[in-house]
């Protein structure tokens, strides 16, 4: 399995470095940052991504209005988004599956499981 | 004709005789018989003319012997229909007027013989016109008397004022008789007596009023006039009048001195008038007096008089008859009058009554009014009896808009239909509690708590039920800005949760440098509580997502096997950390509920029951059905009134739970399960209703052999953040939130929960939830 090429888009600098870390220690993988939705938006375009970790509250522009943005460009509509949320329900989940998303990611979470919940999610093959 | 018969014996007794010397004697026996007989006598030739006339006859004719012999009787009688007197063509008696000088006439009867000797005629004549002037003197008083009987029967008719009918008989009678003085003089019981009517000249003294002695009118006297006894004593001072001389004296006073007295009768049995003999009872007197001489009284007045007694008698009979019927009237009147009294009496205590019940009534109104909470009565047809004004100041509507109006006409077609379910529950016998958001005139919502306490009469029949509104308003403002303050800070929590937890999970890799001993054990310290800060903040959004109704039960059938197996395997790692068994007897059974938090709750149990195990300590989890409360009251017959207490409604934020909901209502429910939300969560909820078996429910154990908890604290332990002991939250590394929460959970499914325990033998955790009908 080819080194996977991770954005996460959060306006929390300590989750983007977290993130980063935990990805690179448990799975190998690079990890691409972003602060907000347009930065986001703009490096998903500019560079090769394999899935988007978008953080559903955001100033400005929230996670739900980026992923609505991502879907309009024919070259960021296809990466996978799985959404980093601290709303856990069921609703919310169903809410967010009708969107379109892959998957959600419930806060807090423990980065270094990012790569086997990520996998899980998009049925990739995981070597450990 | 006296003559003819004088002559007739005198003829056949002397027919031997020898004729001139017998008719000399006869001449001689005649002529003074002639001269004295009463009646004209007349002597006529065969032409009418005058042969001879007696006295009388020229006292008849007015003329003198010599003027009347040689003159033709037709000349002295006065022509019928101008046809002159013919002694030869009138019959041979009759009637004729006689016409004297200075044009007097005379009325006379005739009886004529033809031949009393040959060629020789006698005419009789009879004076009438005395007779005449009698008759009509006679009918003249006749007449008198019919106008006075028929005036004073007319006045008797007219009036029934008995004083009034007596003054107008005396005044009447003295006229007719002429008398100086008539009374009445009523005789009284004890015998003594007094005019009570009079009319008398002005020359005399009048007697009326003057009481008289029983002396003057004794007893027997008395008797006597009962029977009838009529007196007329034409002077009293005459001998023949056999009037004691004390008497005589004693009317002499008043200038009597003539006197007519009739009786004036009273029967005392008059409705029989068959009894011929009633008895009379003397009334009174109907007196007449001459003052100005003696007077003989005639017949006809006597008669009078007593005609006019019988008439008083009637008008006395009358009176008696008009008294006691004006008696029955005053008495009847005076009943009517009672009657009335007491139904005056009656009215004025109803309207006090009434004014008591309006007073209190106006008190209660001046009570209710004065409370900020809407108070009403509503009957059992859901219409309004009563209401306080908060009704009318929130509604803006008139009191006659909300009295006697449909619940659904006041509140609107969408807020009745939240208010439906717990109004029929109510009318159903069940005191309710529930919360509504209701719109005010104005257009803004208010949050309100509402109860119904329904209203029994003596059958225990429900008649209607007491509402009582209070706004919640403030409180709901308050409890959303804490459940979104929890809400934002729990959020707010897990960011820098994840980063710290991230990190120390980094950390604790050892692959960005390896920590010493002590170094280690602080990074665990941090880890571990960085893990049950997590938990905190889980549960402590977890609760308040429930308490604040943001979360809605996603009910649906689920068999409770799954569920058991579930959380055991969930539970399985830890127990097996703490050395615990998990024993479990899953049974496959039809349960309506959230699948996940019925798992949470059944983990959260299991893992309390771990966490106080002791190693090798078993842990049970068992299911079973049993018969409800109301099961139970059934099958004894009884029929409690039922409190039910209705969980808060969601908010309109989540409609998750409805959604799932829809594809089950009954056609007829639709309208309410689109309304959502509220429908639900309220037990009283139809749905519910279909599916539940309510004599039936499900209950669910959590054994453990733990240490047990004190009796005390068997319900406290349900409260956020309690412990037993404050020091087991570190050592167990719990939250405080963990029963609370299953509390709310089991709450949103309409079950129970509650713990038993004995201390040093363990505990037991149960919690029911309905089953399903099939």
């Amino acid at each position: 399995m080819k080194i996977k090429r991770v954005l996460i888009i959060d306006d929390e600098e300590s989750i983007q470095t977290v993130v980063r870390f935990g990805i690179a220690m448990a799975a190998g993988w690079e990890v691409l940052t972003a602060s907000s939705g347009p930065q986001g938006i703009h490096t998903a375009q500019s560079e090769l991504i394999d899935v988007i970790l978008l953080d559903v509250m955001m100033p400005d522009m929230d996670g739900i209005a980026t992923f609505h943005a991502l879907k309009t460009y024919p070259k960021t509509e296809v990466i996978p988004v799985i959404f980093l949320t601290a709303k856990a329900q069921t609703s919310e989940k169903n809410h967010f599956n009708d969107l379109g998303v892959s998957g959600v990611i419930t806060k807090p979470f423990n980065s270094l499981d990012l790569p086997s919940q990520i996998s899980k999610i998009l049925h990739w093959e995981l070597q450990s | 004709m006296a003559l003819a018969h004088l002559q007739d014996p005198l003829q056949t007794q002397k027919n031997s005789s020898t004729p001139s010397r017998q008719q000399q004697t006869k001449k001689q026996l005649l002529q003074p018989m002639l001269e004295k007989a009463g009646d004209a006598i007349a002597v006529l030739d065969p032409s009418g003319t005058l042969l001879e006339v007696n006295a009388a006859a020229c006292h008849l004719f007015g003329r003198s012997r010599r003027t009347l012999v040689g003159k033709s009787l037709a000349t002295l009688i006065k022509p019928v229909l101008d046809i002159t007197f013919d002694i030869n063509q009138v019959p041979l008696n009759g009637q004729l007027t006689v016409v004297c000088p200075k044009g007097i006439e005379r009325f006379v009867e005739y009886t004529l013989t033809h031949n009393v000797y040959p060629q020789v005629h006698l005419a009789i004549f009879r004076d009438l016109t005395q007779r005449q002037a009698q008759a009509e003197e006679e009918l003249r008083w006749q007449r008198q008397r019919v106008e006075l009987f028929s005036e004073v029967t007319l006045k008797i008719r007219q009036s029934l004022q008995l004083k009034e009918i007596l003054r107008a008989t005396v005044t009447e009678v003295q006229r007719i008789l002429r008398a100086d003085r008539v009374l009445i003089y009523q005789v009284l019981a004890d015998g003594t007596g007094k005019p009570i009517s009079e009319s008398v000249l002005p020359a005399y003294p009048a007697i009326l009023g003057m009481e008289f002695p029983e002396e003057v009118f004794p007893k027997d006297y008395q008797a006597l006039y009962a029977q009838g006894r009529v007196r007329a004593i034409a002077d009293v001072h005459s001998p023949n009048a056999g009037l004691a001389e004390c008497l005589v004296e004693f009317v002499e006073q008043f200038n009597i001195q003539s006197k007519l007295i009739v009786p004036i009768l009273q029967n005392l049995n008059p409705p029989q008038p068959s009894q011929e003999n009633s008895q009379n009872q003397l009334w009174g007197l109907l007196i007449a007096h001459q003052c100005s001489g003696p007077r003989t009284w005639a017949d006809f007045e006597l008669e009078l008089m007593q005609q006019l007694a019988d008439q008083i008698s009637i008008a006395i009979a009358q009176a008696q008859l008009l008294e006691t019927l004006e008696e029955r009237v005053a008495a009847r009147t005076a009943q009517l009058q009672q009657m009335n009294d007491s139904l005056q009496q009656e009215i004025n205590d109803r309207m006090q009554a009434e004014a008591a019940l309006r007073q209190s009534e106006e008190q209660l109104r001046l009570i209710t009014n004065a409370l900020p909470v809407l108070i009403a009565y509503v009957d059992h047809q859901q219409k309004y009896r009563f209401n306080n004004k908060a009704y009318e100041d929130w509604l803006n509507q008139r009191p006659a808009d909300i009295q006697g109006h449909h619940i659904q006409k006041v509140w609107g077609k969408a807020c009745y239909r939240r208010m439906q379910p717990s109004v029929e529950a109510a009318l159903g016998g069940a005191v309710v509690t529930y919360e509504n958001e209701v719109m005010v005139h104005d257009g803004s919502t208010r949050s309100v708590n509402v109860t119904y306490i329904p209203h029994l009469d003596e059958q225990q029949t429900v008649q209607g039920f007491f509402a009582l509104t209070s706004d919640i308003s403030d409180r709901k403002a308050i409890e959303r800005m804490k459940d979104e303050f929890i809400a934002v800070v729990s959020h707010e929590l897990r960011t820098p949760l994840t980063s710290m937890h991230s990190a120390l999970k980094i950390l604790a890799t050892g692959r960005l440098g390896t920590l010493s001993v002590d170094g280690q054990q602080m990074l665990e310290i941090a880890d571990d509580n960085t893990e049950r800060l997590v938990r905190l903040v889980n549960n402590v959004l977890d609760l308040q997502r429930i308490e604040s109704g943001e979360v809605t039960m996603n009910k649906q059938a689920h068999n409770a096997a799954d569920l058991m197996i579930q959380a055991m395997e969930a539970m399985q790692p830890m127990a097996g950390q703490q050395g615990v068994t998990i024993s479990t007897q899953p049974k496959d059974i039809l349960i309506w509920a959230d699948a996940d938090y019925i798992v949470q709750t059944l983990t959260n149990l299991l893992s309390n029951a771990i966490k106080f195990s002791s190693i090798d300590g078993i842990v049970t989890l068992t299911i079973e059905v049993r018969q409800t409360s109301e099961g139970k009251a059934k099958d004894l017959g009884l029929n409690n009134i039922q409190t039910l207490t209705l969980t808060p409604n969601p908010s309109p934020r989540t409609g998750e739970g409805s959604k799932n909901l829809v594809p089950l209502l009954p056609p007829w429910e639709k309208g309410l399960g689109d309304e959502g939300v509220q429908s639900a969560s309220l037990p009283s909820n139809s749905l519910d209703y279909l599916i539940h078996d309510p004599k039936q429910e499900v209950l669910f154990q959590v054994c453990d052999q733990g240490q047990g908890i004190p009796a005390d604290r068997l319900e406290s332990i349900f409260e956020r953040f309690y412990q037993v002991d404050s020091s087991d939250s570190r050592k167990k590394g719990g939250t405080g939130l963990g029963l609370a929460i299953c509390r709310k959970i089991i709450e949103q499914h309409e079950g129970t929960i509650w713990a038993e325990s004995t201390l040093g033998s363990g505990s037991i955790f149960s919690f029911t939830l309905p089953t399903l009908k099939i």
